[in-house]
C-alpha cells in the first residue's frame, strides 16, 4: 500500500510537472507569437543600447505599419551615424563613414511573414522555455522569458517582453555556457498612434556618395537554385530558396534560408563570375557568425545568429543537385 | 547642468546608477566629448590621490555598462570602495576647479579611444512554396563610379549586403539585432579566422 501510494504520488507529481511545463511552453509560444506580430505591426519609436563584445552603441528606431506598408528607420547615434531605412521591400543602408549607399530589394517575397519563424510546438524539441519573472525596462512592466537550447547548435535567449505590447524591450543572446554574446536594451520606448512619413527620410547629405543598386534581374525562380545543405543541425529546415539581386554586384546571389523556428541561417552562393572578395574562414560580429569557403568554384557564405559550428556544418555540406 | 554631470560621473564611478541610468549615461558619453573628458579627469585625479594607476583603457567603462546590463542586479564588485567613495565625494568640487592640473595628470596615462567603450540529413525540399521573383520591377544596376574604397566590393560591404538580406528572414526576435549589427559593423570587427585557428 505504501509502495502504491508512493508511486501514485510520484505519478501525480510527474503529471503536475509535465502539465506545468506544457503550460509554460504554451505561455512562452503565446508571448513569442505576440512578439512577432508586435515587431512588425506596431507603430513605435525608441532608443536602445546595443552591446556586442567590447562595443556599445546607441541606436534610435522608428517603425510604422500603415495598412501593411512597413516603414522603418534605424539610426546609429555613434560617430559613424549609419542608417538603415526600409520602405516595404526596399532597404537603403547609408554608410557616411564610407560614403556609400547600398540599395537592396527584397521584392516579391510576399508574404514575408510566411518565411518567418512561427514559434510552433516543434521548437520544444530544441529549446526549453520558461516564464521567469516580471521586471521593468524603460519604465514599462515586462515579462521575462527564458529560452535555453538543448544542444550546441543554437543560442539561448532571455527576453524582457513588454506586458502591454509584447515588444522585446531587452534581449540577451547567450551561448552554451550562459555567457552573454549580444544584447539590446531599450532605454526609451513609445507606441505611437501615427507617424509622419517625413521621419523616414534621411537627413544625411549623400552628395558625392557612391550608390550601389542591385542588378537588373532576369526571372529568378527558386527552382533555379540547385544548392542544398546535405547535413543540417537537428530542427533546421529550408524555408526559402531564391536568387537575389545584390547591391553592387552584376550577378545575383543564390540565397537559401534555414531556420529551426527561432534561429535563422542564410547561405549565400556567389556567381562564379563575380569579382566579390569573400575572405575564407570564420567571421564574427556580435552573435552573428559567418563561415565562407569555396565549393565548386563558387564562394559560399553561411551567416546567422548561431554558434560557429552551425554555420560551418551547413556551409560545408552544401551540394549542387 | 555642470552639477548634474558631476553627480552622474560620481554615481557612475561609484556604481550607484541603475541599468537604465547607466545606459543613458553611456549614451551621453558617446555623444559628449566634454563629458568623456570630465569622467577621465575625475578618474585620473582619484587615482592620483589614491596613488593608483588609472586603468589603461576604457575597459573600466565597458565592464561597468556590461555589469549593469547583465540583468541580474546592479553589479557590486569587490573593490576598495570605502576610500573611493569618500574621496569621490571629496573630489566633486575639485573636478570643477582642477582642470589645469588634470591635463598634466592625463598626459601621464594612456586613454583609450573615444569609441572604446545531433545532425540529420536535410530534406532538400523547402517546407513552404518557394517564391518566384518578377523581373518586371527590377531596378537597374548602376556601375559604381569611382569607388571610394578601391576595387569593386570589398568584404565589409559584401558582408553588409549579406546581413541586410539575411535580416529580412530573421525572426522578430533577431531582426533588430541583425540590423543593429549592420549599422554598427566596423571594418576592424571583421576579423577573419581560418578554420585551423578555430580548431
Amino acid at each position: 500500500m505504501t509502495t502504491f501510494r508512493k508511486r501514485l504520488s510520484q505519478a501525480l507529481a510527474l503529471t503536475v510537472g509535465l502539465v506545468a511545463l506544457n503550460v509554460s511552453a504554451q505561455d512562452v509560444r503565446s508571448w513569442l507569437n505576440r512578439m512577432g506580430i508586435a515587431v512588425e505591426e506596431l507603430n513605435y519609436e525608441g532608443t536602445f543600447v546595443h552591446v556586442r563584445g567590447d562595443n556599445t552603441e546607441s541606436l534610435h528606431i522608428i517603425h510604422r505599419n500603415e495598412a501593411g506598408s512597413v516603414s522603418e528607420r534605424l539610426v546609429s547615434l555613434g560617430d559613424a551615424g549609419r542608417e538603415i531605412i526600409r520602405q516595404d521591400h526596399e532597404i537603403q543602408c547609408i554608410l557616411p563613414d564610407r560614403k556609400v549607399v547600398l540599395l537592396e530589394q527584397t521584392r516579391n517575397i510576399s508574404p514575408l511573414v510566411s518565411a518567418l519563424p512561427s514559434y510552433s510546438e516543434g521548437l520544444e524539441s530544441h529549446y526549453d522555455f520558461a516564464v521567469i519573472k516580471t521586471a521593468r525596462v524603460a519604465k514599462r512592466p515586462t515579462q521575462v522569458i527564458g529560452i535555453r537550447p538543448k544542444d550546441e547548435y543554437r543560442y539561448g535567449y532571455i527576453l524582457w517582453l513588454d506586458e502591454e505590447t509584447a515588444m522585446p524591450l531587452k534581449t540577451q543572446l547567450r551561448d552554451e555556457n550562459g555567457e552573454i554574446v549580444e544584447q539590446i536594451l531599450f532605454t526609451q520606448f513609445d507606441v505611437l498612434e501615427a507617424i509622419p512619413s517625413s521621419v523616414f527620410e534621411s537627413t544625411i547629405d549623400t552628395e558625392g556618395f557612391t550608390w550601389f543598386h542591385p542588378p537588373k534581374a532576369n526571372i529568378l525562380h527558386s527552382s533555379s537554385v540547385s544548392w542544398r545543405a546535405a547535413s543540417l543541425p537537428s530542427g533546421f529546415k529550408l524555408s526559402v530558396a531564391k536568387q537575389s539581386p545584390i547591391a553592387g554586384s552584376k550577378y545575383p546571389v543564390e540565397h537559401l534560408v534555414y531556420s529551426d523556428g527561432l534561429a535563422t541561417v542564410s547561405v549565400f552562393i556567389e556567381d562564379p563570375k563575380t569579382d566579390a572578395e569573400v575572405a575564407e574562414g570564420f567571421t564574427k560580429v556580435g552573435s552573428t557568425n559567418a563561415y565562407s569557403l569555396t565549393l565548386s568554384g563558387r564562394k559560399v557564405t553561411a551567416i546567422g545568429e548561431v554558434p560557429r559550428e552551425t554555420v560551418r556544418t551547413i556551409a560545408a555540406s552544401l551540394t549542387s543537385e | 547642468m555642470t552639477e548634474q554631470i558631476h553627480y552622474q560621473i560620481s554615481a557612475f564611478v561609484d556604481d550607484e546608477l541603475s541599468a537604465e541610468e547607466c545606459a543613458f549615461f553611456v549614451r551621453r558619453l558617446e555623444r559628449d566629448p566634454d563629458a568623456r573628458a570630465k569622467l577621465m579627469r575625475f578618474m585620473a585625479m582619484g587615482a592620483v590621490l589614491r596613488d593608483e594607476r588609472l586603468p589603461h583603457d576604457a575597459g573600466f567603462l565597458r565592464s561597468r555598462i556590461h555589469d549593469s546590463l547583465d540583468g541580474v542586479a546592479p553589479a557590486r564588485r569587490a573593490k576598495p570602495r570605502a576610500a573611493w567613495s569618500v574621496s569621490s565625494r571629496f573630489l566633486k568640487p575639485l573636478v570643477s576647479t582642477g582642470i589645469a592640473a588634470s591635463v598634466a595628470v592625463l598626459a601621464l596615462f594612456a586613454i583609450g579611444g573615444g569609441d572604446d567603450l545531433g545532425l540529420e540529413p536535410g530534406s532538400g525540399a523547402p517546407d513552404q512554396a518557394l517564391q518566384a521573383v518578377d523581373s518586371s520591377v527590377a531596378p537597374s544596376y548602376v556601375v559604381p563610379q569611382d569607388p571610394p574604397f578601391g576595387g569593386a566590393i570589398t568584404p565589409p560591404i559584401r558582408y553588409t549586403n549579406y546581413l541586410m538580406h539575411h535580416g529580412e528572414y530573421a525572426s522578430g526576435l533577431n531582426r533588430t539585432l541583425v540590423r543593429a549589427n549592420v549599422v554598427s559593423i566596423r571594418e576592424a570587427d571583421l576579423v577573419v579566422e581560418s578554420e585551423e585557428a578555430f580548431e
